[in-house]
């Protein structure tokens, strides 16, 4: 191969010939990962990233969703641990679909409710409700918020499977101090386009 | 932010005599009505094989564009230019990141396409296999090239598929300073020393031919096309988006006293469109199929970073985590 014009690519020594396909990997799981945008608003799922644990999805989902747009919280849980409901259409309330009834397995926990209140918007996180499992937990947010707009499709979560952040480490996302060269702003150059101009014409 | 027109040799015949008469009027009638189509909705195979093609050659542009213009951040002028470019660089990969994201909701794993990227099978912006010889060529990318796939995402954002839309908008919310910054950099070159502005009328006089390429061969009508129009998969024909690109973009750099290699550009008052030389769509043909100046090395780095990492994968693999298609 011709030597590259980037020093980084020649320090690779990059093999020779033709390129091998690399053999199929396992996958790193997904992860999705919710928002918080400002103090007081509600966590809104923004995305997903891999990773091989909850730890690692936090330090990636802190670099892929607070790098250029600030929050002041994200939290991430694992996607196969998201209890979907069916989708419903128009101004159908899918909890009105929502049975009363749930198997009676499993002890008391919190678990988080997510409404999707608009197709082709995102799921906003509503409350939480103690229950026994996630059926459980769908059947007791029923009362609870089905007075509400009508909602197409909810996720329940439990709240121990969500990796949260601290009150005290609020601080990690004063994530642009001093970025300015990150914001469009800090590149007006129209006072050097007309001070070039005028020279042209003199 | 990357993506270039559809610009790719066209999908064997998938038609959609198959599809269910009904589900496809109630998938066409939601498409009409403006609601965008989710994940969970049923949606014709074409539809769904179009749009993974064109998420996932999207995505393939981002990482593979940081590699000319990473090419320049250890020799950009400056501590400024070099955290900017920096900074930019980074974006475009978390974008390849996003968008991977919305083609796996339609069911192709990650690590597929990126094997696929590899491979050699699935394609990426034609214009990364150029080299970047000076400062001036990362320039000229981080203004007319981003400035090029702006046009082209600006009109994606009003697809109809829900996942790459939301991507869409957050990428260009992101790429509100990369414009700027590039914009910024071609004027500092064009109003500084007479070398300066040599070495930036150099890369415009390279970059023009592969950037007249970037919006894709005009589109040729077919009944194809027609259902991918209705179904908002593509949203404006090649040439509209390239007429759009020198619209906005000839006469900032006509301001600046730099020339642009064609003898015949120039708009016709009457039709309002751009008249230009019909770029060498032989040469496009022929670095598209990988006979460019750095399809190899592109993709031997790309390589290269598979196989480095490969351990680090290993070492953190949760041996009983199962692949599961993400949500949203």
């Amino acid at each position: 191969m011709n030597k590259s014009l980037d020093p980084r690519v020649n320090r690779l020594n990059l093999p020779e010939g033709e390129l091998v396909p690399k053999v199929p990997l396992d996958q790193f799981g997904t992860f999705e990962v919710f928002v918080q945008a400002k103090e007081g608003k509600e966590y809104r799922h923004e995305g997903i990233v891999h990773a091989p644990n909850r730890d690692m999805a936090f330090l990636f989902a802190k670099e892929q969703f607070s790098r250029r747009n600030t929050c002041v919280g994200i939290f991430v849980v694992e996607t196969r641990n998201i209890y979907v409901t069916g989708f419903t259409e128009d101004k159908d309330n899918i909890y009105s679909h929502i049975s009363d009834e749930y198997p009676e397995e499993g002890f008391t926990e919190q678990y988080e409710v997510f409404h999707l209140n608009k197709r082709g918007k995102q799921h906003e996180h509503i409350g939480s409700v103690p229950a026994k499992n996630h059926q459980h937990a769908l059947a007791l947010a029923k009362p609870e918020f089905i007075d509400g707009p009508p909602v197409y499709n909810i996720w329940v979560v439990k709240t121990s499977d969500i990796l949260f952040t601290e009150e005290a480490d609020k601080i990690i996302w004063d994530t642009l101090h001093e970025k300015k060269f990150r914001d469009a702003a800090d590149y007006k150059a129209a006072d050097k386009i007309k001070a070039f101009k005028e020279r042209q014409q003199s | 932010m990357y993506g270039g027109g559809n610009t790719f040799e066209p999908m064997k015949a998938t038609g959609i005599e198959n599809e269910d008469p009904q589900k496809l009027a109630e998938f066409e009638a939601r498409i009409e009505r403006g609601e965008k189509i989710e994940p969970h909705d049923w949606m014709p195979q074409l539809y769904r094989k179009q749009l993974i093609r064109m998420i996932e050659q999207h995505a393939h542009s981002e990482i593979i564009g940081a590699l000319p213009e990473g090419t320049w951040i250890t020799r950009a002028p400056g501590f400024k230019r070099k955290l900017a470019l920096m900074a930019k660089v980074q974006d475009e990969v978390g974008h390849a990141q996003l968008l991977y994201s919305a083609a796996e909701t339609l069911g192709k794993p990650r690590e597929q396409m990126l094997d696929d990227l590899v491979s050699g099978k699935s394609k990426y912006s034609n214009i990364f296999n150029y080299p970047a010889f000076t400062w001036a060529d990362s320039c000229f990318i981080s203004w007319l090239v981003d400035a090029g796939a702006i046009v082209n995402q600006l009109a994606n954002a009003r697809g109809s598929y829900g996942p790459y839309c939301r991507a869409l908008d957050r990428i260009c919310a992101e790429e509100s300073f990369h414009l700027k910054y590039g914009h910024h950099c071609v004027i500092h070159l064009a109003t500084g020393t007479e070398k300066q502005r040599e070495m930036m009328q150099a890369a415009i006089n390279r970059w023009w031919g592969p950037m007249m390429h970037f919006f894709g061969p005009p589109d040729k009508a077919s009944v194809h096309s027609e259902i991918l129009m209705r179904w908002k998969v593509k949203m404006s024909s090649n040439d509209d988006q390239r007429n759009q690109f020198l619209d906005m973009y000839v006469p900032k750099i006509w301001e600046l006293g730099f020339t642009i290699p064609d003898p015949n550009l120039k708009k016709n008052t009457e039709t309002g469109k751009w008249e230009y030389t019909e770029p060498d769509w032989e040469e496009f043909k022929r670095v598209i199929n990988g006979d460019g100046p750095c399809n190899a090395e592109r993709l031997a780095v790309r390589r290269t970073a598979e196989e480095r990492g490969r351990w680090v994968r290993k070492a953190l693999l949760a041996p009983k985590t199962e692949y599961v298609t993400p949500l949203a």
